[in-house]
């Protein structure tokens, strides 16, 4: 094969190109990390295997970037692709594999760390976050790697650990996923940092993770009982209401934020706007600009083909006059729904906001128990506009518009953060938060 | 339920001028809890007392006012009354909103509305203190307007005791069907023709003079509402300067930016640049403003003191023009004249007009007459056609007394061009004349115009302006079907849970329900979550629609006149009407969202939530 051979055609460049923004805009990768790769299949109806070069900024990928593997003769792509070419083409061996990804998952591979000396086991991750749960599973292999970058080992071991797991993380480096899609292994790996990041901040905050992962492992329903279905890769590209351009264009805004936002990891989350009849809604709210989403319009009647997620949207609308609602996975106010004030028995049903302008917008936010049902939330709803589940995600909702829904999670955030640097500062969070917040 | 004395006296007073009675009756607690005050309480005891078949300047009709229990607290802008009535332009329900400090005087009186039944048989006037309530002849204050009225009752009191007056001028007194009452001498219940009510009751004014504290019950709940809803005050763009630096009329220029301005009784939405310079909230603020006000307890300041004329002997001082009625009385009548427009508004206030229906009235005037509809010589020798800024001061006159052309603008636009055959040329919904803001610019605000309970009132009916263009992370899209119908739902309730705390529309540009939530629960102790406040809203929604059916409303009255969906405007480059199938369609899915029928008619489930017993199936 010879480089003037080497096209990726428009669809599969652009799919690279995307998800390669997309990764860098989550910050887990940096610019040059990582890689892609796919099962593409050819003119001739050869299946071969399209990945990133080596070296190549995921960011600003051109067509000569994505290199696929000839099968004899001087294998020019093989010189220029991925160092770890040979890990991606053992994983895509795996049934059912159709892509895979590696991404330097920072929050994750953090809290994967240890100084303990070396060669040593490693232990696994254990997710405490609802996504982690649901589709990485109840834990995730960590190995460590004499050379962690490209070498036989990782082409050994990582194709084993992901013929049992979506994921798996190499200690120091960063995650592999395989998955039936590019969009579904770059869903896995935002899914895994923020597992990572809810771990990471909920140490920060003091709580005892170790005692939460066991708690978890005695009973998991009652920690997740609402856990989100299973990831679609069918109906990305589908829009219900192209006819509504107005409102079409405020769903990708804030589809965009979410993502952009870190409010959700790419591809989870719900939103949705009511009609009379019908709700317009967004089954994976956390949408980068360029890559897309189904965008349904689906009757208000609720369904038993139903979503956990999209049944609460419904009883909502059922009983309020509510016209938006949304749903994120938001790690900052996971992890805070576990904090502990020192000293204090039981997890906090409160977020107080120390700032000025969370406190303003918001007395209170409160942290309704994993089992809370939909009346609660929506009592909730009704009075504070948002609300964290633990081990549930964040609940919010709007009197008119998205933008309006979307304030809520997005000022949660930053109410999270501020309360975790003052708590990271060592002060006390008790003395900071207005006295008539205990009250609320 | 709490101690029932916190926010409210447990009193209402209701008088008869027919037969001459004053009694004072105990506020049934529930209704409280269900219907607040204001808005909620002056419907509910309305539509009670009065047959809605009666006549609306007849001794039948019954004026309802009420203040709520908010005033008399310290909540920002909570000083504003309600008055609810039959109105005499539109024939269903008139509910109309002011300002100013009367609502917050007769409160202090130790009442929570005043019902005023039948009529008197020569002009009188009501003077209300916490001692003693007096009906008394007031026939040496009829003809007076409505400053030399407020001055008349107010003089020789302290300052610190001095009362507050409510009254009309000659526009009242001469049955004006657009006629409006008045309070602080500027502050106007306009919408819907109050002042011909009281004018056709014989009641020139009732002058408040109370110094009865409102408890609070939970100070720190109170509290916690108050500081978030002036936090949020002193923040908005809008509520801490817009409005402050150039006054409402500050849109002028924004909302003929974005195309929904109208011109030529909405015949266009097309002006030049420097015609509306002349008109603008920055010309006002450079030229004619002595200086910035607020109504009681109004931390935002919207009112425009001003002065016209110069030095020389044609100068004179006086408040406005607001908003609406600079483009009301201008460009709607292709206007710009900043010094026409003050003045005729200045006798707009001092007899008693609303000057929305009264600009708008003389628009449509100027079409009939540019068309040839009207002869020459009914119009008394004035030629009338757009652009004539000399008519406009004349006409104000002429029509508080009926007299002149002005008699035939009297009876507001509608009677005005139906009695032309053009019932076509009168932009208005139920008879009640669209404001500054074309329809046609916004699906949403179409049908908060067309499904307002009171006929066409960018307040009443919801006001989307205030959503899509400065609606922070609210605004929602202007031409969405799908949305329109909820968004404006949504905006009426928050409208009417406004008017029933006795609040200011302008707070909706900081804030919602929430912090009024908290110190609404703080001041009264009772339960009023926001899930509360929305079904209090739809409560008042449904009673509002029933008395309209009952009054003989229909689902062909919830229209725009047929030019907003026969003549397009631009907006952004596109050609833009609201079709009659969209009219339809938005119709049809609002009376859905409200839970009423197809014809709009409240459904029995619906009123069975509410706990509502309409009079009629």
């Amino acid at each position: 094969m010879s480089p003037r051979d080497w096209k990726a055609d428009e669809d599969l460049l652009r799919l690279f190109q995307t998800i390669g923004r997309a990764s860098l805009l989550c910050d887990i990768q940096d610019s040059h990390s990582g890689n892609m790769a796919v099962k593409v299949r050819n003119a001739a109806g050869v299946e071969e295997m399209a990945i990133t070069a080596t070296g190549s900024q995921k960011g600003d990928l051109d067509a000569g970037q994505i290199c696929f593997l000839s099968a004899g003769g001087t294998d020019y792509g093989y010189y220029k692709a991925s160092s770890e070419t040979d890990i991606h083409q053992r994983v895509l061996a795996l049934p059912g594999v159709r892509a895979s990804m590696h991404a330097h998952t920072k929050d994750l591979t953090i809290v994967t760390l240890d100084d303990a000396p070396k060669p040593s086991p490693v232990p696994d991750f254990v997710p405490v976050d609802p996504l982690g749960r649901a589709y990485l599973g109840d834990h995730v292999h960590v190995d460590w790697f004499a050379v962690p970058s490209g070498s036989a080992e990782m082409a050994d071991l990582i194709p084993r650990r992901l013929a049992g797991h979506p994921a798996t993380i190499i200690q120091n480096h960063g995650t592999f996923a395989r998955a039936r899609t590019l969009g579904e292994a770059f869903f896995l790996l935002g899914v895994a940092d923020a597992s990572g990041r809810v771990v990471r901040q909920a140490q920060k905050l003091g709580v005892d993770v170790g005692a939460l992962r066991g708690r978890i492992a005695s009973d998991p329903a009652a920690h997740f009982p609402r856990l989100p279905g299973p990831y679609e890769i069918e109906d990305d590209g589908l829009c219900d209401f192209p006819e509504e351009t107005e409102l079409l264009a405020e769903f990708r805004k804030a589809g965009a934020r979410i993502f952009e936002s870190r409010l959700s990891p790419f591809h989870t989350g719900t939103m949705s706007v009511r009609g009379v009849r019908d709700i317009l809604y967004a089954p994976k709210a956390s949408l980068p600009r360029e890559i897309g989403g189904p965008l349904r319009r689906l009757p208000m009647a609720s369904a038993p083909s139903d979503s956990a997620e999209l049944a609460v949207h419904k009883a909502i609308y059922a009983e309020t006059d509510f016209q938006t609602v949304m749903h994120v996975w938001l790690p900052e106010a996971e992890a805070h729904s576990r904090f502990r004030y020192p000293g204090e028995e039981g997890e906090s049903d409160k977020i107080v906001p120390l700032d000025a302008e969370g406190g303003f917008l918001y007395l209170v936010i409160p942290v309704l128990p994993a089992e809370a049902g939909e009346e609660e939330i929506i009592r909730n709803l009704f009075d504070y506009k948002i609300a964290v589940v633990r081990g549930g995600g964040v609940w919010a909702a709007g009197t008119q518009s998205l933008s309006e829904v979307l304030h809520h999670p997005s000022s949660l955030r930053e109410i999270c953060l501020y309360r975790l640097g003052a708590f990271e500062r060592g002060l006390d969070l008790r003395k900071m938060e207005p006295k008539k917040a205990a009250r609320w | 339920m709490s101690d029932p004395s916190f926010g409210i006296h447990g009193k209402i007073l209701e008088i008869d001028l027919s037969a001459g009675y004053v009694r004072v009756r105990p506020l049934d607690p529930s209704l409280t809890a269900d219907y607040l005050g204001g808005r909620g309480l002056a419907t509910r005891l309305f539509y009670e007392a009065v047959d809605p078949a009666s006549d609306p300047l007849g001794a039948e009709n019954v004026v309802v006012l009420a203040p709520s229990p908010l005033i008399g607290t310290s909540a920002p802008t909570a000083a504003r009354g309600h008055m609810v009535f039959k109105s005499p332009l539109t024939g269903f329900l008139g509910t109309s909103n002011s300002g100013g400090g009367w609502a917050w005087s007769f409160k202090a009186t130790g009442y929570d509305a005043l019902v005023v039944k039948g009529r008197a048989s020569s002009p009188v006037w009501i003077d209300i203190t916490p001692e003693k309530v007096d009906v008394l002849p007031a026939g040496r204050m009829w003809g007076k307007d409505i400053h030399a009225l407020t001055d008349e009752l107010t003089t020789g009191f302290e300052p610190a005791a001095r009362p507050r007056v409510l009254g009309i001028g000659p526009a009242g007194e001469n049955l004006v069907r657009f006629a409006a009452v008045a309070n602080d001498r500027n502050r106007v219940y306009g919408r819907c023709g109050p002042g011909a009510v009281w004018g056709a009751k014989n009641l020139k004014a009732v002058r408040a003079a109370g110094r009865m504290k409102t408890r609070v019950h939970d100070k720190e709940r109170y509290q916690s509402g108050y500081e978030q809803a002036m936090h949020l005050i002193r923040q908005a763009p809008v509520t801490k300067r817009l409005l402050r630096e150039m006054g409402t009329a500050g849109l002028v220029e924004l909302i003929n930016v974005i195309g929904m301005l109208p011109g030529r009784n909405f015949q266009d939405c097309t002006h030049r640049d420097e015609d509306l310079e002349a008109v603008s909230g920055e010309t006002i603020a450079k030229t004619i403003l002595e200086r910035a006000a607020g109504c009681y307890l109004c931390p935002i300041g919207c009112q425009r003191h001003t002065r016209v004329g110069g030095k020389g002997e044609q100068a004179e001082a006086g408040e406005g023009p607001e908003y609406e009625t600079v483009v009301l009385m201008g460009p709607v009548c292709d206007i710009y004249d900043l010094e026409a427009i003050t003045r005729a508004n200045y006798r707009a206030n001092e007899l008693g007009l609303d000057t929305i229906s009264f600009g708008s009235t003389v628009a449509c005037a100027m079409e009939l007459a540019e068309r040839g509809l009207i002869p020459p010589a009914e119009l008394a020798g004035l030629e009338l056609r757009f652009g004539r800024a000399a008519v406009l001061e004349r006409l104000a006159v002429e029509t508080a007394f009926r007299r002149g052309a002005g008699a035939l603008l009297a009876d507001g636009s509608f009677r005005l061009a139906e009695r032309y055959g053009r019932p076509d040329l009168s932009m208005s919904v139920k008879r009640l004349e669209i404001p500054a803001y074309d329809p046609r610019a916004s699906f949403t605000q179409a049908l908060g115009y067309m499904t307002s309970p009171s006929g066409a009132c960018h307040l009443r009916g919801g006001y989307a302006v205030s959503l899509a263009f400065f609606g922070g992370w609210k605004e929602i899209p202007r031409f969405s079907l799908l949305q329109s119908p909820i968004a404006i739902r949504n905006m009426q309730n928050h409208g009417i849970l406004q008017d029933s705390l006795g609040v200011c529309r302008f707070t909706g540009y900081a804030f919602g329900s929430e912090p009024w939530s908290r110190m609404l629960a703080g001041a009264t102790g009772l339960d009023f979550s926001v899930a509360r406040l929305e079904e209090i809203s739809n409560r008042v929604a449904a009673l509002e629609r029933l008395f309209n059916l009952e009054a003989g409303a229909g689902k062909l009255d919830d229209a725009l006149p047929p030019r907003f969906a026969e003549t397009p405007i631009i907006v952004a480059g596109e050609e833009r009407a609201v079709s009659v199938e969209i009219q339809e369609r938005m119709r049809r899915d609002y009376y859905e969202v409200r839970g009423w029928d197809a014809e709009g008619r409240p459904r029995p489930d619906l009123l069975g939530r509410l706990r509502i017993a309409g009079r009629r199936p």
